[in-house]
């Protein structure tokens, strides 16, 4: 069975700032990456190794210095809102609107008419179990439930793609280990195909169908890790002996990505990638 | 709830305990000190005690001039507050979208915020005349600075998060303004109309205190040269009374909207 | 946008100043030359600036700018000592703070200028009243500064020195002072700059001496180019004094 790439990324390099500046970070470095329709990848690397930034790019939200990506074989030039849906690790809900006002807005801005607003806004709730609490305000919910909510605007969106950047990171292990489980059950049940940047190598491991591993800073893809397990994956799979080798793979793959990083002398700050998108 | 009260001394502290009757209390204390010092302990040229400013506030409305004095001041500080809210929003909302404009325009506007404004109160009244006109816009050149500046802040203040997730979703740049910019602002907007009414409280009294020969000023400088401690006490209080029922409209407008601004 | 273009951006926001300010001055001069607005609304500029010159040099402004100081010097001191005591005193415990805080901030959002007439009938016109009108405004900023920065020191500092055995004086001078330290002066600067402003003002509504008088009563001999030049020394004074008072608080704040 021959499963169509859903994203392909080619030879993706990036720069910020001019390339006379000396203040200027390389990023990214020659990243290529195939990800097929249907399946969970994961970005896992060290700290500024360029991963978020790799996110920002597949969904049109940055140009890359050099290279492109293509989804579903278009070059990817400006975001894809009927294609592409981002879940980010900061609380990007709007504070002055309700959870299901919330939902409603993204439809509205990727322009879902009137009608079919309503349904796919309770669909979206019911998947995340946040049907009660539909008339909420984000300030009046924990951190896992606001994660959970972003998670329904996207998925109302009904897009056939998901790009998380950290989306469980500023969460506590446990609502994180809940999360991550309702994902996997949320993948067994959709075709999306999934892109996630994460820092954990036991959410690695847990979602990925493949795990992609940085290098440290400018960042490429070191290995392509393959973990055979069908979704949804039970909480078992946490203990067992093929859980227990791949992580400590990882482990060992990126232990001296990460030493090498924490040794840089003149470490220059991450630019934010997403601030300087935003701050036209 | 017992129907018979029992005054213990164990009760009567766990009432005082409360922090409004407590308030209450240093008002009432303050008040009874202010009448026993104008009655027995001051000449009564100088100060009136509260129960007989009270007992002549008719005799005060009755005097020729002054409900029609508080009326115009009233309407002044009306107008002036309108003024100040659409000029401010004329100004600050380009400056607030518009990055360059605000780059540029912004230090002068601090500038000019900063500048102790009752040096020209002359000014104004020389070119505006003793009438309403002058207390207006004075008031207004006090009241639409806090206006810009917290459209301005508002805007700023947008985390950049929220636009980004607007445009992956495919907003528009309208219905980024719409949706994001315009809500995101409405807290700010509403602190910035709190300030312009004290703003405009300040800009109109001062005129009106200023201006010797008609309004509120004929009437204070009148009391104050005939020794009237007890009309001129009612008129201060009637205008005071004024200023913090204005304050608190706004404010409590204030509080509404902003329900959702948790930070 | 990169660091080039953001310094290019800069200096462009510059030059609109720049261009601004060139183009206000340019027209008050034509406006008073070309187009004959009349000398008594709008003095010509060239003028304006050789009174404002004159008076600097003859030392026209000592009498005025005496009164003004020393009103605002009393009116402040008292500010200071009143709400320094005042507000530490309140903020020694929470139920009192809770009683009096908001008993400031309500009495503090009317506009206190309002009791000036009351002042000038009880203190007469000199400046005993200014310095009452002063003292009284400024003290709630002061007053409520103090309150926020003594009464919302972190318990852990506090409980941390008491566990180190510090005693009252020590937790008072090593522990409540420094942390407080920043807001009261922040509450200071502005009481300060309230202060000027009132005593500005109420020397321009009622008063026979001061700079703020020496405006009124130029206005009302409508002698407009002496009075353009006082406004610009008045204005150029408050700009120093405040400037002055910034550089001490931040000084001091350096200090601690």
């Amino acid at each position: 069975m021959t499963r169509e790439i859903a994203i392909r990324i080619n030879s993706v390099s990036h720069r910020f700032g001019e390339t006379d500046d000396a203040r200027g970070v390389r990023a990214l470095r020659d990243a290529s990456l195939e990800i097929m329709r249907g399946e969970l990848v994961c970005l896992i690397g060290p700290s500024g190794c360029g991963k978020s930034t790799l996110l920002s790019i597949m969904g049109g939200l940055m140009t890359p210095t050099a290279g492109d990506v293509e989804v579903l074989g278009r070059r990817v030039v400006a975001p894809m809102p009927r294609e592409i849906a981002f879940v980010f690790q900061e609380n990007a809900l709007f504070p002055w609107n309700t959870v299901i006002e919330n939902v409603n807005l993204g439809m509205v801005f990727q322009g879902v008419p009137r009608a079919e607003r309503e349904t796919r806004a309770s669909r979206a709730l019911e998947a995340v179990g946040l049907t009660d609490f539909a008339q909420h305000y984000p300030a009046q919910l924990s951190g896992g439930m606001r994660q959970r909510a972003a998670l329904a605007r996207a998925l109302s969106l009904e897009t056939g793609m998901l790009l998380m950047d950290e989306p469980f990171g500023a969460l506590d292990e446990q609502t994180r280990m809940i999360l991550g489980e309702d994902l996997s059950v949320l993948l067994s049940r959709t075709d999306k195909t999934i892109v996630f940047v994460t820092h954990s190598l036991g959410e690695a491991t847990f979602l990925a169908d493949r795990v992609a591993v940085f290098s440290a800073r400018p960042g490429s893809i070191k290995e392509l890790i393959a973990i055979d397990e069908p979704h949804p994956r039970k909480p078992e799979f946490v203990t067992s002996a093929k859980f227990t080798a791949i992580r400590n793979r990882l482990y060992a793959l990126l232990h001296e990505e990460i030493r090498k990083t924490m040794a840089e002398t003149e470490a220059p700050a991450r630019p934010d990638s997403f601030k300087r998108e935003a701050h036209r | 709830m017992t129907s018979r009260t029992t005054w213990t001394a164990a009760a009567l502290r766990a009432w005082l305990r409360r922090p409004w009757l407590a308030r209450i209390g240093v008002v009432v204390f303050l008040l009874g000190v202010w009448e026993i010092a104008a009655r027995w302990l001051i000449d009564p040229m100088f100060i009136s005690p509260p129960s007989r400013v009270f007992m002549s506030l008719d005799a005060l409305l009755e005097t020729r001039g002054v409900p029609a004095a508080l009326r115009v001041t009233f309407w002044e500080l009306g107008i002036a507050f309108v003024l100040s809210v659409v000029i401010g929003l004329v100004i600050g909302l380009p400056l607030g979208l518009a990055p360059f404009a605000r780059r540029s325009f912004m230090p002068i506007i601090l500038l000019l915020y900063g500048t102790p404004q009752v040096t020209i109160l002359p000014l104004f009244v020389l070119y505006f005349g003793i009438g309403p006109a002058s207390k207006i816009a004075f008031g207004v050149s006090h009241g639409f600075f806090p206006v810009i500046v917290t459209i301005v802040a508002g805007v700023q203040n947008i985390k950049p998060i929220l636009l980004t997730s607007a445009r992956s979703m495919g907003a528009s740049r309208y219905q980024i303004l719409r949706h994001i910019v315009f809500p995101h602002m409405i807290p700010s907007f509403f602190a910035g109309m709190r300030l312009a009414m004290t703003g405009v409280l300040l800009g109109v009294l001062l005129a009106e205190l200023y201006v010797s020969t008609a309004g509120i000023g004929y009437f204070t400088t009148l009391f104050t040269q005939s020794f009237d401690p007890t009309r001129l006490l009612g008129l201060v209080a009637l205008l005071a009374a004024m200023a913090i029922v204005l304050n608190e409209i706004v404010r409590r407008a204030e509080v509404h909207f902003s329900r959702w601004h948790s930070e | 946008m990169n660091a080039s273009t953001e310094r290019r951006q800069r200096l462009a926001s510059r030059g609109v100043q720049a261009a601004f300010l060139i183009v206000l001055i340019a027209l008050w001069y034509v406006a008073t030359t070309r187009w004959r607005v009349s000398p008594l609304l709008l003095p010509n500029p060239v003028p304006v600036l050789s009174d404002f010159w004159e008076v600097l040099t003859t030392g026209e402004f000592i009498d005025d700018l005496r009164v003004t100081l020393s009103e605002l010097a009393a009116a402040f001191v008292i500010a200071a000592c009143g709400g320094l005591i005042v507000g530490y005193l309140v903020s020694r415990s929470h139920y009192r703070i809770r009683v009096f805080e908001p008993l400031f901030a309500a009495v503090y959002s009317v506009p206190i200028i309002l009791f000036l007439p009351l002042y000038v009938l009880f203190f007469g016109l000199g400046p005993a009243s200014k310095i009452a009108l002063g003292a009284s405004i400024s003290f709630f900023p002061i007053a409520l500064s103090t309150i926020a920065g003594f009464g919302y020191v972190e318990r852990m500092l506090v409980i941390a020195a008491r566990s180190m055995g510090a005693s009252d004086y020590q937790l008072f001078r090593y522990v409540l002072v420094p942390a407080a330290l920043p807001i009261i002066l922040t509450g200071m600067r502005i009481g300060f700059t309230v202060a000027l402003l009132s005593i500005i003002g109420s020397e321009t509504i009622a008063s026979l001496a001061g700079l703020g008088h020496r405006i009124v009563h130029l206005a009302e001999a409508m002698e407009m180019t002496r009075m353009f030049a006082y406004i610009i020394f008045v204005v150029a004074i408050a700009a120093i004094l405040n400037a002055l008072v910034s550089a001490l608080e931040a000084r001091v704040r350096r200090a601690r």
